[in-house]
This record gives C-alpha cells, sequence and structure tokens, in this order.
C-alpha cells in the first residue's frame, strides 16, 4: 500500500510539473499581450512599449518561468499584471464560489444519477425504463448552456422560485442567499452530469443484475431487492466512483459555462475575464491551482478504490 | 432476465424514485424565499446599477478604456471643467470659472473656494499643476498626448491655475473634461488601482473583481450631496442574465439593455425603459494601406452594397445610421448617409469596373460583438459577389493582429470615444487612412479659435472622409436604459462613456 501510494503522489507532483510547463508555453503564445489591453484603442505603439517595459515583459521566457515556480515554492502565486493584486487572495474568494458549486453539483448529479440510473436498469423490460435511458441519452447530449436557460424560464422568470443570476456581494455572510444562488447554476451542471452518471449507474446495475453471486443471493431466500441491494450496489459504487474521477474535471468545464451564465464571481469567469486581458502571470497560477485540484481529486479516487475493492487489494498483494 | 429471479424489484424502484424526488423538492424548497431585499427610499437608499463591462483596474492614470471613465470621472474624480449633459457644453466644476484669451493661448483659471478630497484635505493650487503636469509628462499615463499644445502648467497665486498653450487648441477645455483634466491629491498616498480619493460626490467603497463595484456617498462633498446612500454596479456580461436581473429585481438600473431583448421589460408596469443616444460608433474599418483597399472604386462598392437600416433591424433596432465619420453627438456632425447610400447594382458596376469581381475578404472583429453583424454583412456582401469570410476573435488578439499589427482586410470595432475624429487624420492608426487634406483640415479645426470655425473645418474634413469611402459606418449605437419605478436622475444619452449619477434618487 505505501508503495501505491508513493507512486501515485509521485505521478502527482510529474502531472503537476508536465502542466505548469504546458500552461506556461501556452500562455506565452496566445495572440496579443497585457500591455496592448490596457493601453486599448487610443494608444500609440510608444505607450505601448513603455508599457511592456515596465511590466517586464522583455524578460526572457526562463527567467519569467523560474520566478514563477520559484515563487510557488514559497508559497506565493505572484500578482496581476493589470492590478498588482496578490493572486491568492482573490483565488481564494473566487474559490468559495465555485468549490461550492461544484459540491452541490455533484451532489445534484449523485441524486439524479444513481437513484434512476438504478431504477433504469431494474425497470429494463418495462416502458419506465426505457423512458428513463431515452432521457437521459437525450439530457447528457444538451449543452450546458441551455440546460440552464431552460431551467432560468422555468424556475426563475415563471415560477419566481429561485434567482435567475447573481451572488450576493457578501458572499457567504448570507448564507440563505448564497445558496439560493447556487441552487439553479448546479441543478444545471448536475443535469448534464447526472445523466451521464445515470448512464453508467445503468450498465453497471445491468451487469451485476445478471452477475452469479448477485443470481445466487437471490436463490438462497433473498428478495430480489435485496439480492441487488446487498450484493449488486458495492461493485455499482465503485463504478460510479471511478466515473466521478474523470468527471470532475467536467465539473469545473461546466463552471466555466454556467458562472458566466449565472454571472456567478467564480474561478470560471475569473479566468475567462483573466485570459482576455492576457493577465499570464494571473492565468497561470489559476491554472495550476485548479490542474492541481483535480490531480487530488484523481489521487483521492485512485486510493479510495483501492481501499474499497476487495479485487484490486488482493491482485497487488 | 435470469428464471431464478422474483419478479423485478419494485420496492427497489420506488425507494429510489421517492428518494430523488425528495432530494429535488427539499433543494428548492430550502431555497423558496428568493429575490430581491433592497432597502428602499429616501437619503438612505442603496440604488443597485447594472453595467456591461467592467474596468480591469481602477487607475485612472494608465489603464485605458471606456469602462472607467463612465464609473469614475463625475461621480470620484473631477477635474476643473466638466460637462454639462451630452450636448458638449463645458461647466466649471472645480474652478468657478475659466477665461480663454482671444489668441487662444493662454487659459486662466479660478478655483472654487473651499473643495476638498476625500480624505478631508482641501483641494489647492499646487494639486492642479501637479496633476496636470503628471498627465502631460508620463506618456504612459491614458490621454497625455492631449495635453501635447501645453506649453506650461503654472500658478500665480493661491487660488489661479494658468495653462500657456505653444499653439491654439480647441479640444483643450473638452479634453481636460476627460482623463487629462483630473485633479488628484499631491500628497495622497493610496493605491490607484484598487482605491480613490477623489473630489467627487461619491467614494469608492469596495471592489470586488468580476462582480460589483460599490459607492458610498461622500457625506463631506463640497457641492450639493448625493441623494443616495450607496450605488452597487453590478457587472453582467451575459445581455440575457442582465435582462432576467432587471425582471426579477436585482437590478434598479440597467443601461445598454440589448435590444433583441427588451420585449422581455416591456409591459413590465415596474420599469420604464428609456433611449438615448450614443458616440458608440460601429465602424466597420478597411485596411486603407493595402490592395484591393487602395482603389476608391473598391471602398465606395463595398459602402454601397451595405444596408445599414437592415441590420439596425437585426441587431434590435439599437441604432441609427451614421453615414460619415462623426456622430450627432460631436461637433462637425452633419447628416452624411445619403453618401454611398445602399445601392447593391451601382455596387457590382463599380466593382467590375475596377476589376475586382471575385473579391475575397476576411472580417476581423472582437467576439464581444454580435455574431450577427457578421452574419448580415456576409450575406449582404454576398449580394455584389463579395465573399466575406467572419472571424470572430477574442479582444487582445484584435488588439495584436489588428490594431497593432496590422494585419487584416476589413475589422469592426465599436469606437465609443466621443470626438476621435482624429484618428482619420492620423495615417499610422490601424485604418491606414493618409490624406493630406483631412489631415490639414483637422490640424485647422485643433487650431481654431472660435467654436465655429472648429465645427466648420471638422465638417469638411468629415465630408471628404465619407465621400472618399475611407470606411464604412454602420451605425451609431443608441442605448436603452431600464429604470425601476421611484428611481431618477439617471442619464440616458452616452452613458457608454459617461454615467454621471450625482443627480440620483429614489422616490
Amino acid at each position: 500500500m505505501t508503495r501505491f501510494l508513493l507512486g501515485r503522489l509521485l505521478l502527482l507532483v510529474v502531472g503537476l510539473f508536465v502542466a505548469s510547463v504546458i500552461v506556461f508555453a501556452t500562455l506565452r503564445v496566445l495572440p496579443g499581450d497585457v500591455a496592448q489591453v490596457v493601453a486599448g484603442t487610443q494608444s500609440s505603439p510608444a505607450q505601448v512599449e513603455a508599457l511592456r517595459q515596465q511590466l517586464g515583459l522583455g524578460r526572457p521566457v526562463v527567467v519569467q518561468y523560474a520566478d514563477w515556480i520559484g515563487g510557488l515554492f514559497r508559497g506565493d502565486l505572484g500578482r496581476s499584471l493589470v492590478t498588482g493584486g496578490a493572486v491568492a487572495p482573490e483565488l481564494a474568494e473566487k474559490l468559495s464560489v465555485t468549490l461550492p458549486l461544484a459540491g452541490m453539483s455533484l451532489a445534484a448529479a449523485l441524486v439524479l444519477g444513481v437513484p434512476l440510473g438504478v431504477l433504469a436498469a431494474v425497470l429494463r423490460r418495462r416502458a419506465g425504463g426505457a423512458v428513463i435511458a431515452f432521457v437521459a441519452q437525450a439530457v447528457a447530449a444538451v449543452p450546458i448552456v441551455w440546460a440552464g436557460l431552460l431551467l432560468i424560464a422555468l424556475f426563475a422568470v415563471t415560477l419566481h422560485w429561485l434567482p435567475p443570476q447573481g451572488f450576493p456581494l457578501d458572499g457567504w455572510g448570507e448564507p440563505g442567499r448564497a445558496f439560493a444562488a447556487l441552487v439553479l447554476p448546479a441543478l444545471t451542471i448536475g443535469a448534464v452530469e447526472g445523466a451521464v452518471i445515470l448512464r453508467f449507474t445503468r450498465s453497471a446495475t445491468l451487469g451485476v443484475l445478471d452477475a452469479d453471486h448477485v443470481r445466487t443471493a437471490a436463490a438462497i431466500g433473498l428478495s430480489r431487492t435485496q439480492a441487488l441491494v446487498r450484493h449488486g450496489l458495492p461493485s455499482v459504487a465503485l463504478t460510479v466512483l471511478s466515473v466521478l474521477g474523470v468527471q470532475i474535471a467536467g465539473l469545473l468545464v461546466g463552471a466555466v459555462v454556467v458562472e458566466q451564465l449565472f454571472s456567478l464571481p467564480g474561478v470560471g469567469r475569473m479566468l475567462v475575464t483573466d485570459v482576455g486581458r492576457r493577465d499570464v502571470t494571473k492565468v497561470q497560477s489559476e491554472l495550476l491551482v485548479l490542474t492541481g485540484l483535480v490531480l487530488l481529486v484523481g489521487f483521492a479516487v485512485d486510493v479510495l478504490h483501492r481501499v474499497l475493492d476487495p479485487r484490486q487489494r488482493e491482485a497487488h498483494e | 432476465m435470469s428464471p431464478l429471479l422474483p419478479r423485478p424489484g419494485r420496492r427497489a424502484a420506488r425507494v429510489a424514485l421517492v428518494s430523488t424526488a425528495v432530494a429535488v423538492v427539499s433543494a428548492i424548497a430550502l431555497t423558496g424565499c428568493s429575490g430581491s431585499s433592497a432597502e428602499r427610499g429616501g437619503d438612505d437608499a442603496t440604488v443597485r446599477v447594472g453595467l456591461v463591462l467592467e474596468p480591469t483596474s481602477l487607475d485612472i492614470r494608465t489603464t485605458s478604456g471606456a469602462a472607467l471613465d463612465q464609473v469614475l470621472i463625475d461621480n470620484v474624480y473631477q477635474g476643473l471643467v466638466g460637462r454639462s449633459g451630452s450636448d458638449g457644453d463645458i461647466r466649471d466644476v472645480l474652478a468657478a470659472k475659466h477665461e480663454v484669451s482671444a489668441d487662444g493661448l493662454t487659459y486662466t483659471f479660478t478655483l472654487r473656494d473651499g473643495t476638498t478630497f476625500q480624505d478631508g484635505k482641501p483641494v489647492t493650487a499646487a494639486d492642479v499643476v501637479w496633476s496636470l503636469q503628471q498627465v502631460k509628462d508620463d506618456a504612459s499615463y491614458v490621454d497625455s498626448a492631449q495635453l501635447a499644445n501645453v506649453a506650461s502648467i503654472e500658478s500665480p497665486s493661491a487660488d489661479q491655475v494658468v495653462l500657456r498653450l505653444s499653439k491654439p487648441d480647441s479640444d483643450l477645455l473638452w479634453n481636460l473634461t476627460g482623463r487629462a483634466g483630473l485633479v488628484l491629491e499631491k500628497a495622497a498616498k493610496n493605491d490607484l488601482s484598487d482605491s480613490a480619493n477623489g473630489t467627487g460626490p461619491y467614494e469608492v467603497s469596495s471592489w470586488k473583481q468580476g462582480d460589483a463595484l460599490v459607492f458610498a456617498r461622500n457625506d463631506d462633498y463640497w457641492g450639493t450631496k448625493a441623494k443616495v446612500a450607496k450605488i452597487e454596479f453590478r457587472y453582467i456580461t451575459d445581455g440575457s442574465a442582465a435582462v432576467n436581473a432587471m425582471a426579477a429585481g436585482d437590478l434598479d438600473v440597467q443601461t445598454s439593455v440589448d435590444g433583441t431583448l427588451k420585449s422581455q421589460l416591456e409591459g413590465n408596469g415596474d420599469i420604464a425603459l428609456h433611449t438615448g443616444k450614443t458616440t458608440d460608433k460601429y465602424t466597420l474599418a478597411f485596411n486603407d494601406r493595402k490592395a484591393p483597399f487602395t482603389d476608391v472604386r473598391v471602398r465606395k462598392a463595398i459602402r454601397q452594397a451595405i444596408d445599414p437600416k437592415a441590420l439596425i433591424k437585426a441587431i434590435g433596432g439599437t441604432g441609427v445610421p451614421q453615414g460619415g465619420p462623426i456622430p450627432e453627438l460631436d461637433p462637425g456632425y452633419q447628416d452624411l448617409t445619403d453618401v454611398d447610400a445602399y445601392d447593391p447594382s451601382a455596387a457590382k458596376q463599380l466593382l467590375s469596373e475596377a476589376g475586382a469581381t471575385d473579391l475575397k475578404l476576411t472580417l476581423t472583429y472582437p467576439n464581444i460583438y454580435a455574431a450577427t453583424i457578421g452574419d448580415v454583412l456576409k450575406s449582404q456582401l454576398a449580394d455584389v459577389g463579395i465573399t466575406l469570410s467572419v472571424k470572430r476573435v477574442d479582444f487582445a488578439t484584435w488588439l495584436s493582429q489588428v490594431f497593432e499589427q496590422h494585419d487584416f482586410d476589413l475589422s469592426m470595432v465599436n469606437h465609443v470615444e466621443s470626438r476621435d475624429f482624429g484618428n482619420w487624420a492620423n495615417p499610422d492608426y490601424y485604418f491606414g487612412y493618409d490624406n493630406p487634406q483631412v489631415q490639414a483640415l483637422y490640424a485647422q479645426s485643433v487650431a481654431a479659435t472660435t467654436e465655429q470655425a472648429k465645427d466648420e473645418a471638422l465638417r469638411a474634413a468629415a465630408k471628404i472622409v465619407s465621400e472618399d469611402a475611407a470606411g464604412e459606418w454602420l451605425y451609431t449605437a443608441t442605448a436603452i436604459t431600464a429604470v425601476r419605478k421611484g428611481v431618477t436622475g439617471v442619464p440616458y444619452d452616452g452613458t457608454n462613456s459617461r454615467l454621471d449619477l450625482s443627480k440620483l434618487a429614489v422616490r
């Protein structure tokens, strides 16, 4: 187990390093730079050039990279080229919107996806199962923007149950309003991601319904429900867990779209804005933190999987 | 299915279904009591104002962009002089009066008594001299070039500031109403990028980047104090989110309502829609420095192929045809919509005369503007045999490729700045329009010492630029402002470049 953990940790570190190089390089080949954005459309070439020098954009790329990585090791995420503000506190503030959003989206996805997936499998020969499977197929194909617009039209504009956009100025200082502001965005991501989970759950459940051990359990006198719940669902749970590890990245991508649609001051919207301004020192740190989060979740899922699945333990011991 | 198994587990099905339903319903019920909670009315009112583009930084010195002028000038920062409304008249602000010598070379400002900065210090002539001198001396300051004709800035007595010019500059007073003329405190040490110490009726109380900017009333304001306690500017880039916010009561004022969505607010008894004029010039620039745009027939043909009225209709009606480089609110305006008016058959004729029958062009424009514009232009140009490929890029890419490197055929941008005709007289600008006659007339307009002479020179220059088809002016935007019942004092004209909220009140 120790060996396994060390291996995974090493993978995490290497992953982060590779990501840092890719992120840094990609940002340097994007056309346009922050000096031009700050100077705007009434500027003269001389003014832009002066700004470039002030901002240190003319320094060799290697020096810029070393500066950045060096800062990271000291726990310094750097400063915005546009405002001069420190990246870390702003990122923390935006994460206080995006992480709860991701958590609630995940919860919504699981609550929608897992029970309905099991249901669709159990009812596979009936109209109900077919309808669920069909709807899931359709919803999984819906772009997140459309799902969001439909939910806004129904729950915010027509029924007035939930706010159509925005986040309270005091943030979590107003917990009720902050939570309410995240419900529709979370349902938007949750519906689309949930449909994906539903399909995986359904096929995993279909697999165990016919599995020998479930049939045996039924044969020794358990009801079909008992057999499925006690002996079938644990392995379905493992499948769902692996899918989740992959879908976490999907949740963050969903957050970029949804935060724009609902005007939420989260990481996704900040990233879009900062890339638009070519605030490269800020974007690179933000992206690296996000990459770190995704890799950490992947790591946690791997470890959890290993702990929960007796087959994997035995195979390596 | 295995014959050994009992009938399908209905209980499992029921449990799953019920738990899903309970979870969804409880999530919604928990939050059922949403909606607005604005404290309304009177001196304690908070007014929530929806804007579109957020400034990148609050640094009024070095950060360009109308988004910053829009909120900070008039409300937080002020100059010796300001604009009264959008008609271009100059009013005294920190100055009690100003005098211009007959030769147009000496500007004498008498300072108003009792004006103060928001930190409580009095505004002195030394602060004024220092502020203007800084802008003039530091080329990286926005609009530094606007003080190029100023030779000296001096204070002969404690209540006077005198500007001496090397040559007359009829734009100087106007320029002093903008960035170049703002008065800051010499001794202040605050960080301009996220705070402000101006002289205006509101103070910046907080800025949550990517979301909101909050102003509080300056209770020690030297002039007529603001009638509301707080203004919250919410930055909402998505047009439909903004309309939803207004409809749901999350905003009291919304500027630049998307014309295609305005019907969602019409018929709402709590909301009034007002249409105002702007200097937002949606400009289709030709790369005049290269072929085929070096041929005036091609330029004219493109202008004649475009039907601005159809385009305006497609974007929701929020615009009026422009016809020339100067919009109605600026000096030198005249109706030039008859020049190269929509006439596709004449356009075809011109193209064949020019031997440009199978023209393939690329239109590059920032993706902050509607895709509709590109679609309409593409189909209108196709009607005269021009194949247009449309490339929507992000703004920074546009700045790099089009603005800086001049690598484009056609470009479309909304030039919001008022009185920016000078770009057509600057051959190095990305338009690449180099016409000595226009440059001479423009110089003459700047050097004019009477409004009338200035107007005449600009009018003549603009007519040449339009008749020479230096570019195509698709439309001047009109701005729709949505205002909740009971809110007064909201300006409607030119709100993208200035949003003076000093008279804002809530009944």
